[in-house]
């Protein structure tokens, strides 16, 4: 015995299937990759107790992206996190070399940052984790018009931050 | 999807990098076992941390980090590692100020073979903060900031998943349920049911209620948002002494009552949406918070008739977590280090005045009422107020640990007269649940509380 909780069937396999996935987003959503395994640990650590429930119901993914996003919403409005927002993007410079990489990957986390929390949610889950508008909403507890709501919002703030329209229609190779 | 969401969609997947390392099931383990049937929370050791603590790994609560010219700052749930230490206690002083530092530190006890650190015997009660206002640590679990509340003879509180009701004699949870909060704010109590904000859409907005003794869940409303809600709610939830609660919904207050689960009436807002709602201890007056980016104000409603009895405004962007007094409303301003307390005499914000400074480090210094007094946490000071004239009856500076934060908040008092917070030391990294014996002062205030 050596005190460690027994591992629910099923729940390593999903951890090393969908880990990298759900770290990015994390990352997405909190801009570093420390408060993004915080946000995913903390999220299949809830999981973890009732990972037999959520198996039988299949809906395993589905409740981990719904804490992740509650968790950093409440991040969001009850800490500060310390992120400075910026009102000038860096330079977006010709891509072509791993300068570049980085300048868009701050280019891409600083237009986030500029979403509200709650926007921001919803471009990562609809359009990063791929989930439809039903599930977007069913994790963020809100109707599928709000989620619609701030995808049309967050769109029409990212259309107007400069350098992202050039990074969605070309950008760098990854 | 049309193109331009595909080119956003291709656009994240693309430039949005791999991860550095994955997370593994025995960091899920560690957590898991750690926080003791998954309650609390202790992130496991970040390999390759470069700010690691000692024996004791990455801390959320680290200031240090500003060596590395970045603040940041800790989680609105804090994370745990329960240490060994060699605490020494200190009784508190007649007036509650402590005689020394606090000085919780890792004694020789060094991590387990298994690289775990070993754990304060559960049941122990442990003297921290230098036993400022005879604090003693009943639990190592850890809840979210300001979510503690209480009823009767138990505590409530809710962080990494659960809802959960405490035994103020022991710290055990006796129970839990799966709860996830969607904007800041307290349980709230009515009756034999406890009530929770579960969702807070722009459509629709979700109450749930639980047995207080079971945390069985016993109701859900639904409460429509007209207008919208906004992502500054803090502070939603309120009951009334009639026992209806009133739901800050967008362009509306809506009063549900708790027998019938319905919503029996509505209070519709012309001057915004609603934020933050709370009732005056009477009963017959409503105050409602409606925040925008540069100015708070604070709206007086006739809880009778509805009609608007006075507006008034204060300068400096965000505000709400309301409470309601006899001698007026208290709240909150400002965000992140700059958010203040504040206490407006008869609800009058330009007659407003600070009473304590933010928490900073990314905690929440808010105003409770509980037990006759109001009580304001934080990192700096441990403060009750009178609720009838807002002066503070006693105020206690909270040492800092070998210069790093601990941490009061969310004060609340039990019918025995205990009063319990939920408490945070950054060095030592150890939360818990609090039980405190407040300065005399602090049961000397006159006039009721309020919601």
């Amino acid at each position: 015995m050596d005190g460690r909780p027994s591992e629910p069937d099923g729940f390593r396999d999903f951890v090393e299937a969908r880990s990298g996935t759900l770290l990015r987003s994390g990352w997405l959503l909190t801009g570093d990759w420390a408060s993004a395994e915080d946000l995913v640990q903390t999220a299949l650590a809830a999981a973890w107790p009732r990972w037999g429930t959520l198996t039988r119901q299949d809906a395993p993914e589905l409740y981990v992206r719904k804490i992740m996003v509650n968790t950093f919403l409440r991040w969001r409005q009850r800490r500060w996190t310390g992120e400075i927002a910026t009102a000038r993007l860096p330079e977006l410079q010709a891509y072509g070399d791993a300068f570049a990489q980085i300048d868009a990957r701050q280019a891409l986390l600083g237009a986030l940052d500029r979403l509200p929390p709650r926007q921001r949610a919803v471009v990562v889950l609809r359009y990063f984790a791929d989930q439809t508008e039903a599930q977007t909403a069913e994790a963020m507890g809100c109707s599928v018009g709000a989620v619609k709501a701030h995808a049309s919002k967050a769109l029409a703030r990212l259309r107007e931050t400069p350098g992202l329209a050039e990074l969605m229609t070309g950008g760098v190779a990854s | 999807m049309n193109t331009e969401e595909r080119q956003l969609a291709e656009m994240l997947h693309r430039i949005t990098p791999e991860p550095p390392r994955r997370v593994t099931v025995e960091d899920i383990a560690y957590r898991v076992a750690s926080e003791g049937n998954g309650r609390g929370r202790v992130p496991r050791q970040r390999r390759g941390s470069s700010f690691a603590s000692g024996a004791f790994g990455g801390r959320r609560w680290a200031p240090a980090l500003a060596a590395l010219g970045v603040i940041v700052i800790a989680g609105g749930t804090a994370a745990v590692a329960s240490v060994a230490t060699s605490h020494s206690s200190h009784s508190p002083s007649a007036n509650g100020t402590p005689t020394s530092s606090a000085s919780v530190s890792s004694s020789a006890s060094s991590p387990s073979p298994s690289g775990t650190v070993s754990s304060v015997p559960p049941g122990a009660k442990l003297t921290v903060a230098g036993g400022m206002w005879g604090a003693q640590l009943i639990d190592r679990q850890s809840f979210d900031q300001e979510s503690l509340t209480s009823s009767g003879g138990s505590l409530f509180a809710f962080g990494n998943g659960t809802l959960n009701r405490i035994d103020p004699a022991t710290g055990i949870v006796t129970c839990s349920t799966p709860y996830n909060a969607p904007v800041p704010g307290r349980p709230v109590v009515v009756g034999n049911t406890v009530w929770v904000v579960w969702s807070y859409g722009s459509g629709d907005i979700f109450l749930h209620g639980y047995d207080e003794s079971t945390l069985d869940q016993v109701a859900s409303v639904e409460v429509p948002a007209i207008g919208g809600t906004v992502s500054s709610a803090q502070g939603v939830l309120a009951a009334a002494p009639d026992g209806k609660l009133y739901v800050a919904a967008g362009r509306e207050i809506a009063i549900v009552d708790p027998a019938s689960r319905q919503v029996t009436r509505q209070i519709f807002l012309t001057a915004g949406q609603a934020n933050s709602v709370a009732v005056a201890p009477d009963g017959k007056l409503l105050y409602i918070g409606i925040s925008s980016a540069d100015s708070f104000r604070l709206l007086i409603y006739d809880a009778g008739t509805g009609r608007l009895l006075n507006i008034s405004a204060m300068q400096g962007g965000e505000g709400g977590n309301l409470i309601a007094t006899s001698g007026g409303v208290w709240g909150t301003a400002g965000t992140g280090m700059s958010e203040w307390v504040w206490f407006a005499p008869g609800g009058d914000l330009t007659r407003s005045s600070r009473v304590t400074q933010g928490a900073g480090a990314g905690l929440a210094s808010l105003p409770s009422v509980s037990g006759g007094a109001v009580w304001i946490g934080g990192s700096h000071e441990l403060i009750c107020a009178s609720p009838a004239t807002g002066k503070a009856l006693a105020r206690t500076t909270i040492p800092t640990d070998h210069g790093v934060v601990e941490y009061f908040g969310s004060v609340t008092v039990l019918d025995t007269g205990h009063a319990y917070a939920l408490y945070s030391d950054e060095h030592a990294q150890l939360t818990g649940v609090a039980q405190l014996t407040p300065p005399a002062a602090c049961s000397g205030s006159s006039g009721s509380s309020g919601s």
